[in-house]
């Protein structure tokens, strides 16, 4: 299954990169320039990929010609949207290093550093463990 | 006082055995709570708070539990129950028979349904726990599915990084953990920050802090209105970001750890609708900065103390009653 994943990051990336729609042969000639693969396992990781609603695809002559139905940065602002969301169900999900914040807050964070006689680049002081 | 309550002529007087319970509840969800939220030495020993918080919550669970089941039973019948259960725990289970004359076709209809009830508080919050954990779960691999097309794995820095110019740390616990950096975070922080921030994300993972802040969320949807179960939810998340604060402390200058986390707060595009962050973020600067003064250790010392026989006086006092001075 692992490798399954691999092969559907590997589509996709091709196709964002290439940035039109491309047929099963296409990708399985470019992925074989770094490692064999067969013809069918990419034939069936495209169509998972299709049924996910990933990649979208529309008859050309007798093949498939497959595109992405985002662009990467849509799917990476979702996955920003997710992460850093107010949602306060999300909170057992994933785990942020800090909270999204309100101007006021920022600027009391700005407040507590200065008020250490700490500015971002200043000496370094030994980390010692409480 | 102690024979009008228990007075048990009346069908539905409960027993004076519902006080003890009913006390520990009060304690353990309202005053402790208040009490802990307010205490100076918590965030200073956030591990150590969290336990509490965990003792809390089940000296909390098994109080209701037991005032469920005090009230249901006739007093008779509570007396018979700590005698049960008192055999049962000093003869290892061989003598349990013997005090249920008519097997287990005696115990009668009040007393299964006094069962029923005392069960139904661990359970609803067992399957509640289950249920945020699944939840969470669920919502964790959605993210990891798409995270796998779009985000590219680093091992020189042990992360997947989204390009995204906003900076953002995160991780994702659980099974085949992960954390994830935006490439907007690598841009401002320098490399000690970045040490920093991976460092927190992975005590995170490490102390598996998910489950508790699921766990405190099941609680909070069972309990909700109760004082413990509100602050437990504010309280139990801040004191496991502190936790995985110490920790990263141990591998970071307390300066790359405090500027990190101002670096990364202001670099996200400051919205109204997110206050809910600000003053905990504060307080975790605050502790970062400010190296701690050895605290008063009786103070924590009388409270851990106090919580934990919260936390086993109901097991103890299955029914308060010791057999040969209840009062009958």
């Amino acid at each position: 299954m692992r490798r399954l994943g691999d092969l559907e990051a590997e589509i996709m990336d091709r196709l964002w990169r290439w940035g039109r729609p491309a047929t099963v042969r296409e990708i399985v000639d470019d992925i074989n320039h770094v490692r064999p693969v067969a013809y069918t396992t990419v034939m069936t990781v495209a169509d998972i990929l299709h049924r996910k609603g990933l990649l979208r695809r529309e008859k050309a002559g007798r093949a498939w010609l497959y595109e992405p139905e985002r662009s990467r940065e849509e799917y990476t602002a979702a996955l920003m949207q997710d992460a850093l969301g107010n949602t306060e169900d999300r909170k057992a999900a994933l785990q942020r290093f800090v909270e999204h914040m309100s101007p006021e807050d920022v600027s009391a964070l700005d407040a507590a550093l200065r008020a250490m006689g700490r500015v971002p680049g200043s000496a370094e002081e030994p980390g010692a463990p409480s | 006082m102690t024979v009008l309550l228990g007075y048990s002529g009346g069908l539905l007087v409960p027993g004076h055995h519902v006080l003890p319970p009913l006390a520990i509840a009060l304690v353990a969800g309202v005053l402790l709570p208040r009490a802990l939220s307010r205490s100076h030495w918590a965030h200073r020993t956030p591990r150590l708070a969290v336990t509490v918080w965990i003792l809390l919550g089940l000296a909390l669970i098994a109080s209701v539990s037991l005032t469920a089941l005090q009230l249901l039973l006739p007093t008779a019948g509570s007396h018979h129950l700590s005698r049960f259960t008192e055999a049962c725990v000093v003869s290892g289970g061989a003598q349990c028979g013997s005090l249920l004359p008519n097997g287990l076709a005696g115990v009668g209809t009040r007393g299964w349904a006094a069962l029923v009830a005392a069960a139904s508080v661990p359970a609803a919050f067992a399957v509640t726990f289950v249920r945020e954990l699944l939840s969470a779960r669920r919502q964790r691999v959605r993210h990891a599915d798409l995270l796998r097309l779009v985000g590219s794995r680093r091992p020189e820095l042990g992360a997947t990084v989204l390009e995204h110019d906003t900076p953002a740390v995160y991780c994702l616990p659980g099974r085949g953990p992960q954390v994830v950096v935006s490439s907007g975070a690598l841009e401002v922080l320098t490399r000690q920050q970045v040490t920093a921030v991976l460092e927190h994300e992975r005590a995170h993972i490490a102390g598996r802090h998910h489950l508790l802040v699921a766990a405190a969320g099941a609680f909070c949807a069972i309990f909700r209105g109760l004082p413990l179960a509100r602050l437990a939810r504010t309280e139990v998340p801040l004191l496991l970001e502190m936790a995985a604060d110490d920790r990263a402390l141990r591998r970071c200058s307390r300066d790359a750890l405090a500027t990190a986390l101002y670096a990364v707060a202001s670099g996200q595009a400051p919205d109204m609708a997110f206050a809910a962050g600000g003053p905990s973020a504060v307080l975790r600067m605050r502790r970062i900065l400010t190296p701690h003064a050895a605290c008063s250790p009786t103070l924590r010392t009388v409270f851990v103390a106090l919580t934990a026989a919260a936390a086993l006086t109901p097991l103890v006092l299955a029914c308060c009653s010791v057999p040969g001075i209840s009062i009958d």
